[in-house]
C-alpha cells in the first residue's frame, strides 16, 4: 500500500483539499480513500486505469465528509443536501497533481513558483540563486512535459 | 517553426501567447495550477495513520486470510505492476495470544490521568507488534495526532505509528522495527500536525515493557 499511496497520495490529497478546503478534514478523507480503496480492490478491474478509480472513490468520500459537516437539518423530514463549491474541475486537479508529481523536483519547483507564487522568471532565478536561461529552460522542459501528460485532460 | 505541442507549453507557461485551438482547456489547467489544493502535501502522518489502519483491520479478520491474502496483490497491481506491499500487513497475526503477547499496562500522566489500557507486545517476521487497547484518552483535537513511541533507556525514542481516535475507542496496531529488549518503554505524546517529527513533550500515556520481550 505505501507503493500505492506515494503514486497516489497527493493527488488523492490534492481532491479532498479542493473539496474540502480544510487540511485536517482532507487528510481524514484520504486515509478514508485508501482504506475503502483496500476494502473494495475485489471490485477493481485490473485491465482498467487505477487513477480514475481511485479518484472516484476519493471524490464521494470528500463528498461525503463535506456533506457531514455542512448538511442542514430543516425538519425531521427534511433534510437539505449541500454540494461543495468547484466540483467542475475536481477531476482536473487530480490529473494535473498526478503530472506535478510525475516532474523532476527542479522542474516541478519553477513551475510552483510561476504558478502558484507567481514569481517571474527573473524573480524564481533571484530566489533560487540559479542563471535566468536556466529557469527558463527548466520551465519550457516542465510545460512540455505537462502539455504532453495532460493531452487526454485537454482534449476532454 | 513552433509545433503544436510548443506552442500549447508556451501558453501553458505565460498564458500570454496567440490563443491555441484549445485555449478554454489550457486556462483551465492554468487556473488548477495556481490554486493552493493542487500543491497540498498530505500530512506525514496519514501515511503512517493508513498502514496502522489497515493492519489494524487486518488482525480481526484472521478467519478471512485466503480473501484477505489476495487482495494485496490485487491494489499492488492496481498501481501499474508496484510490488511493495508491506509485509507487515501480509504477515499473519491472530488476536491476542497469551503465550506469545507479552503485555504492558499502560496508564496516563498527568495530562490524561484518566487514561489507561494495555499494549499486547509481540515479536512477528515483519518487526513488532504492539497491540494498544486504551481507554480514557480522549479522540485527538483538530490539528493534531497521537503518536506512539518506544524509548530505550540511554533517551532514544523510535515512532511506532500514529492515531487520532476520533472513530472512537478502538484498539489501535503500531509497529517497532528496533530490538523491544532495548527500547523498553513505550509512550504516547500528542502532537501538533505543524510540527517536525520529533516527539513533542506532551506524553500522555506511558508503560513498560516487564522483561525483555526478544522473539
Amino acid at each position: 500500500m505505501k507503493a500505492v499511496y506515494d503514486r497516489f497520495g497527493g493527488p488523492v490529497f490534492a481532491v479532498s483539499m479542493s473539496i474540502l478546503g480544510e487540511h485536517g478534514l482532507a487528510a481524514d478523507a484520504t486515509q478514508q480513500t485508501f482504506i475503502k480503496a483496500w476494502r473494495a480492490a475485489s471490485t477493481y478491474d485490473p485491465e482498467r486505469n487505477f487513477g480514475p478509480w481511485i479518484y472516484a472513490i476519493a471524490r464521494r468520500t470528500a463528498i461525503d465528509l463535506y456533506r457531514k459537516r455542512s448538511r442542514l437539518v430543516v425538519s425531521d423530514e427534511v433534510d437539505l443536501v449541500t454540494f461543495p463549491p468547484g466540483l467542475e474541475t475536481v477531476w482536473e486537479v487530480f490529473e494535473v497533481r498526478s503530472a506535478l508529481d510525475r516532474l523532476p523536483d527542479d522542474e516541478r519547483q519553477v513551475v510552483k513558483l510561476s504558478h502558484f507564487d507567481g514569481f517571474t522568471h527573473v524573480e524564481i532565478a533571484e530566489r533560487l540563486d540559479i542563471p535566468v536561461g536556466t529557469v527558463k529552460s527548466r520551465s519550457h522542459r516542465a510545460h512540455r512535459r505537462l502539455v504532453e501528460m495532460l493531452k487526454h485532460v485537454e482534449e476532454a | 517553426m513552433m509545433t503544436p505541442d510548443e506552442f500549447r507549453a508556451q501558453y501553458l507557461a505565460s498564458g500570454s501567447a496567440d490563443a491555441p485551438l484549445d485555449q478554454e482547456r489550457l486556462d483551465l489547467i492554468r487556473e488548477v495550477l495556481a490554486d493552493g489544493a493542487t500543491w497540498a502535501e498530505p500530512p506525514p502522518h496519514v501515511a503512517d495513520g493508513l498502514l496502522a489502519a489497515l493492519a489494524a483491520e487486518s488482525v480481526p479478520a484472521l478467519s478471512t486470510v485466503p480473501e484477505r491474502g489476495s487482495r494485496w496483490p490485487l491494489v499492488a497491481a492496481m498501481a501499474g505492476g508496484m510490488v511493495a506491499v508491506v509485509a507487515l500487513v501480509l504477515s499473519t497475526i491472530s488476536v491476542l495470544d497469551e503465550e506469545r503477547d507479552t503485555v504492558v499496562a499502560m496508564s496516563g500522566t498527568e495530562l490524561e490521568v484518566s487514561a489507561s489500557g494495555e499494549a499486547a507486545v509481540r515479536s512477528t517476521d515483519a518487526g513488532w507488534w504492539i497491540h494498544l487497547d486504551v481507554t480514557g484518552l480522549p479522540p485527538a483535537p483538530e490539528g493534531k495526532y497521537y503518536e506512539g513511541w518506544v524509548w530505550s533507556d540511554e533517551g532514544e525514542g523510535v515512532s511506532i505509528g500514529t492515531f487520532h481516535l476520533r472513530g472512537g475507542d478502538a484498539p489501535v496496531v503500531l509497529w517497532a522495527g528496533v530490538p523491544l529488549a532495548e527500547y523498553r518503554s513505550i509512550w504516547v505524546t500528542l502532537e501538533d500536525e505543524d510540527e517536525g517529527p520529533e516527539a513533542s513533550e506532551l506524553v500522555v500515556m506511558t508503560g513498560r515493557i516487564p522483561e525483555p520481550a526478544e522473539g
